[in-house]
């Protein structure tokens, strides 16, 4: 392991942990995390584009991306901040939505069946020897603690899910 | 997710939500060989989104739900998507400091604090 940028990714039963050092300041990496001018440009996987990314960092604000596939397919996501503590923490809800922003369930892109409606995203930043260290947490949220249910279906895929994960 | 970034895959994957079937079924509908079929067939294997059962020399495709298996599977999907979006990002705030080294005075605001 390096000092430098060296990926550390860990599995939790829930999810994934990964630590990143970024060579740059805090402030800059908190921007490239939230301003939408920056995260176009390092959003999208390789020949993605982003052509809708909103963005109301306040916490209760939403916001709401599209990926655009080389062949042109649009991958749409959504969710709400939950805490905006500027250039230390970001921690917003994730789901797969259509293009007006309704919650749709992986199954809808055809992502694995068993995919969580709602995920969380946690992502801390501190200082680290003149660098920043990011670490984020991706976590699937159990059927109880969703916030908007749109499909009663999905809850059978998330009981199986939760017993899994057991 | 890469196993998801083709139309032809995506349609697959949809064809079997309905229920299990066979190769020369799958590949009735498509405008390709089934070779082609096969080779699609074959990344969603791998991706464990899909399993094969033979039945003497019938081979019967079916979507792959297994509860546990599907949760490591989102897991491992984001642990990939969030390694090279990472990657990306770290690329990014590089040029972005490169850039902002040319041309002290445009971003100067943006980094103070």
């Amino acid at each position: 392991m390096t000092a430098n940028n060296s990926p550390e990714t860990t599995s939790h039963e829930s999810g994934v942990v990964v630590t990143r050092i970024f060579d740059a300041p805090r402030a800059l990496v908190w921007k490239a995390w939230t301003d939408p001018q920056h995260l176009m440009k390092w959003w999208g996987p390789k020949n993605f584009t982003l052509p809708t990314c909103k963005v109301d960092l306040r916490v209760g604000g939403k916001y709401l991306f599209c990926m655009r596939s080389p062949e042109g397919k649009d991958l749409w996501s959504t969710g709400t901040y939950r805490e905006v503590v500027p250039r230390e923490k970001l921690v917003y809800i994730y789901s797969f939505a259509d293009e007006k922003g309704n919650i749709v369930p992986a199954s809808h892109y055809w992502m694995g069946v068993d995919l969580p409606l709602e995920m969380k995203v946690i992502i801390t930043f501190e200082d680290h020897q003149g660098k920043t260290k990011m670490t984020l947490r991706h976590i699937g949220l159990p059927a109880g603690e969703m916030e908007e249910m749109t499909s009663v279906g999905w809850n059978e895929s998330f009981d199986k899910l939760a017993a899994s994960l057991k | 997710m890469i196993a998801l970034a083709h139309p032809a895959r995506r349609a697959i994957l949809q064809r079997l939500s309905l229920g299990e079937a066979r190769v020369t079924e799958i590949a009735r509908p498509f405008d390709m060989s089934l070779n082609a079929v096969s080779k699609h067939i074959l990344i969603l294997e791998r991706a464990h989104l899909v399993r094969r059962r033979r039945d003497g020399r019938e081979h019967f495709l079916a979507a792959n739900i297994d509860p546990l298996g599907e949760a490591a599977d989102w897991i491992e999907q984001y642990r990939r998507l969030w390694r090279e979006r990472l990657d990306r990002l770290n690329e990014y705030l590089r040029e972005l400091q490169l850039n902002e080294k040319k041309q002290p005075k445009e971003k100067d605001n943006d980094r103070k604090q």
